[in-house]
């Protein structure tokens, strides 16, 4: 080849073929600009979106839904936020079946499901993932985005070299993309600081009394299967731990470290005063062990790698040949909310969230996660 | 398929293209990974690629931008005239121009956790005083090398800690001691390890006899002027804890360069700008090629597979797997191995202080950056020299490269006692 | 304002490797250049 000629001619080819991968990657990543269904149920008594409560974020891929079901009888007002980092997918779903199924009976539900709307729309580069994963149901399979942990970079680029987040904490760069690190968010900051200042004014507006956080994280990653929460909110993690013990889920409690800034657990408490309380499951697919991955990865959560790393001592869970299953992830997430809500209700009754028909995080084990989703929209 | 087959696969093709067909490395690892995604049956994987490419987008602007730099410096006769000035302060002392050359050296790393923005910036500077002054070409590209890696893992900025912390939740807080008492003995030895022997000491006429030939003296204080531009725009968010924003480092390069068009003799920018693409494109094309290899690695489970296999090693033998494969996956990507090892050896030495461990972790991640197919920082070292083969600089680090192993393993070692004596 | 001349950025560039793409002698070379333009163009249009 080094024999033949270039020319212009074979640069002109050359430039062909750039268009033509241009032309196919880039069709590939604009279809994740476009987003999943999400059916609310009758219980739905209004839509909001984030741009409302700051309006800056109004036009930008930054601005997301906030579902909103308000309950009969005066009580407390709860945040639930899934999707702070898509590609921690149990989150997302865990919030999509809420929407799905609930009503208000008692105070305020605040439900987001994908709270870095940015980040479902391309996926990390080298990491290898699916742009979707598929939860079968009754009727056909539902497909859900998985996206990136940190902002679409072509809505919020350059990264800095280094970071300095609002909370003053150095950072490396890139984590300027990273919603759980910009709290309390900075009003004329980055798109990433202006979602977190966002979700910091529907706190501050809506007179949220406890939020939730919902997220995954890899095998090996010291923080799972965990209760993360400040500090004002121990007396409530420590009765929810107990309920979740009671019901056979093995879970663990971590206090929010006092000088890590820039997390929700840290800066709700800090700021708002409200009860902070992070979420963690187990999802192999975003783990640095994983073997190949892929839909069946997500939803059913079978890795050899992270079988035979569990048998070696590896991990802080135990990682069986079985899986972890995306269904078990979500019901372990209901299972909590479920905890804290009794817990609050009893430390606060002032302040209690009741919801009804809230999917039983036993069922949804049993019977899988589509018995609790809307059919999949037919395809025209 | 099994995972091994996979990555042995991709191995053999990219051997096979890049030494037996001679096909540039950078097309060769984007010609592999599209075979192995084929082989592995995942079809052309089109979108896979170019994202796996994409990884690298922000570093290929780095190099892009700091090549324009040097270019600009280079054509406006400010690279020689600083040459003949270190020339002048230095001519008489070795160790102290050994030192002085390796602070510069270092300086930009230090300021970005970039050994290519080290390496870019200020091998240029010192290559020709070196040379001058007896260093062999190689020895000097070596001295530079180690320069930009050291410079890349010494305080304030050490990314490959960031990257790793971020993996274990432990804040950038505290680590610049355990840095210094790592990188300020290697820092001090190893310039004096490659340059001490071949160095000259020189007279004052000899000296003036091999001074380039630099610009008047009417332009001495605005030749200063893009190096203050760089290093103010490096500096200045983090002093002002970002009241000024950081614009990023393909910016600040830019500007400097922008701001250098003015300061020297005249400059055409364009000319500039096309012999930086010409100089870069190699390396920018084996980095997205390799950021294309490293997502079909991991589409595929081989690389799952190979972090595992590391990673189940028998306990006595993990020193001995940290050593090896922190710095062979740098081959990779030295950002990727802090990552994808890094991450997991920070988890598997729990026990022990996390500052001391990321620390001397990173100083071993660090390696990679001499180690091929990508070899960013030896590459670019031996660009600045003028060494077509990279491999005849790598010799000359061998030396210093195993210092600074064992100085890293020696930290990881005596962490237990050394966090009783700090 | 900082995206903004960052776009401006890869565009300059992107031009300069395009102009690069048709000058090179090596078609191993210009295969090269292909692949770190199609970096650009997808950058440039905000599509990655």
């Amino acid at each position: 080849m080094n024999r033949i000629k270039a020319s212009e001619l074979s640069a002109a080819l050359f430039l062909i073929l750039t268009g033509i991968l241009c032309f196919i990657s880039g069709r590939s990543f604009q279809t994740m600009h476009r987003p999943e269904p999400v059916f609310p149920s009758a219980g739905l008594t209004a839509t909001h979106r984030l741009s409302d409560y700051f309006p800056p974020l109004k036009n930008t891929h930054g601005d997301t839904e906030v579902y909103i079901f308000r309950g009969t009888e005066e009580g407390g007002n709860l945040l639930v936020l899934g999707g702070t980092h898509p590609n921690e997918p149990a989150g997302l779903v865990s919030s999509v079946l809420l929407i799905e199924n609930i009503r208000g009976k008692r105070g305020n539900v605040f439900i987001v499901p994908r709270a870095n709307a940015s980040g479902f729309t391309h996926s990390d580069p080298q990491e290898g993932n699916p742009q979707r994963f598929a939860v079968p149901t009754p009727s056909g399979p539902r497909l859900f985005r998985l996206g990136s942990r940190l902002t679409n970079p072509v809505d919020q680029w350059p990264d800095p070299a280094i970071y300095i987040n609002p909370a003053r904490q150095k950072l490396s760069g890139n984590e300027v993309r990273n919603l759980n690190r910009c709290y309390p968010g900075r009003a004329d900051g980055f798109l990433t600081e202006k979602m977190a200042f966002g979700i910091m004014e529907l706190i501050r507006r809506e007179r949220i009394d406890i939020g939730i956080d919902l997220h995954e994280s890899a095998p090996e990653y010291p923080v799972i299967n965990a209760i993360v929460f400040h500090e004002n909110s121990s007396e409530l993690a420590a009765l929810a731990l107990l309920e979740l013990q009671a019901e056979g889920f093995d879970i663990r409690l971590e206090a929010s470290p006092v000088n890590l800034h820039g997390l929700s657990h840290r800066e709700w408490g800090d700021h708002a005063g409200i009860k902070a309380i992070l979420l963690e499951t187990p999802n192999a697919s975003h783990g640095r062990l994983k073997g190949k991955p892929s839909s069946s990865l997500i939803v059913d959560g079978k890795d050899k790698f992270y079988a035979k790393a569990s048998r070696l001592g590896w991990l802080f869970v135990p990682y069986g040949e079985e899986g972890i299953p995306l269904a078990l992830r979500v019901a372990r997430h209901l299972a909590a909310l479920k905890a804290l809500l009794g817990g609050l209700a009893e430390l606060e009754p002032e302040k209690a969230v009741e919801v009804e028909g809230m999917p039983p995080p036993a069922e949804v084990q049993k019977k899988g996660l589509g018995a609790f989703l809307h059919p999949p929209q037919k395809s025209g | 398929m099994p995972e091994w087959l996979v990555f042995v696969f991709l191995v053999a093709v990219f051997v096979l293209l890049a030494m037996a067909a001679k096909v540039p490395i950078g097309p060769a690892l984007a010609l592999s990974a599209l075979a192995g995604a084929l082989f592995a049956g995942e079809g052309p994987s089109l979108r896979h690629l170019v994202e796996g490419a994409f990884g690298y987008f922000d570093t290929i602007l780095i190099i892009l931008t700091a090549t324009i730099f040097i270019k600009v410096l280079e054509d406006a006769g400010i690279l020689d005239t600083v040459t003949a000035l270190l020339l002048r302060t230095f001519y008489r002392s070795r160790v102290l121009l050994l030192l002085a050359a390796m602070l510069i050296l270092m300086f930009p790393g230090m300021l970005t956790g970039s050994s290519t923005a080290a390496i870019l910036s200020s091998g240029p500077l010192i290559a020709p005083v070196m040379m001058k002054l007896g260093l062999p070409r190689l020895k000097t590209g070596a001295l530079i090398v180690m320069g930009g890696i050291l410079g890349m893992i010494a305080p304030p900025v050490n990314i490959l800690i960031m990257i790793m912390g971020g993996g274990v939740d432990m804040p950038y807080v505290g680590v610049t001691l355990p840095l210094l008492v790592l990188i300020v003995p290697l820092a001090i030895i190893v310039p004096l390890v490659i340059g001490y022997r071949d160095l000259r000491v020189i007279g004052r006429e000899e000296m003036m006899s091999i001074l380039p030939p630099a610009l008047g003296p009417a332009y001495r204080l605005r030749l200063a002027v893009p190096f203050i531009v760089l290093v103010v725009l490096m500096l200045a968010p983090g002093v002002t804890a970002g009241r000024i924003p950081d614009i990023g480092i393909p910016a600040v390069f830019l500007c400097a360069a922008l701001v250098g068009v003015f300061c020297g003799r005249p400059v055409n920018f364009l000319k500039a700008t096309q012999k930086a693409v010409a100089e870069s494109l190699p390396v920018l094309s084996i980095l997205a090629g390799v950021g294309m290899f490293i997502q079909v690695m991991t589409m595929t489970g081989a690389r799952g597979w190979i972090v595992m296999s590391i990673l189940s090693l028998p306990s006595f033998l993990l020193y001995f797997g940290i050593a090896v494969s922190l710095p062979a996956f740098g081959g990779v990507s030295t950002f990727g191995s802090a990552s994808i090892f890094g991450i997991p050896f920070m988890l598997a030495l729990i026990s022990k202080n996390a500052l001391f461990t990321s620390s001397s972790l990173s100083a071993i991640a660090s390696l990679g950056d001499l180690v091929p197919p990508a070899a960013i920082s030896a590459r670019f070292a031996a660009q600045v020299v003028g060494e077509p083969n990279f491999f005849r600089v790598l010799r000359h680090c061998f030396i210093p490269a195993l210092l600074q192993l064992a100085a890293g393993i020696g930290m990881l070692l005596l962490a237990p006692f050394l966090d009783k004596l700090i | 304002m900082i995206r903004i001349f960052y776009l401006l950025i890869v565009l300059y560039l992107s031009l300069h490797l395009f102009w690069h793409l048709f000058r090179q002698k090596n078609p191993w070379s210009q295969a090269g250049t292909a692949l770190v333009l199609t970096l650009f163009l997808l950058r440039l249009f905000l599509i990655k």
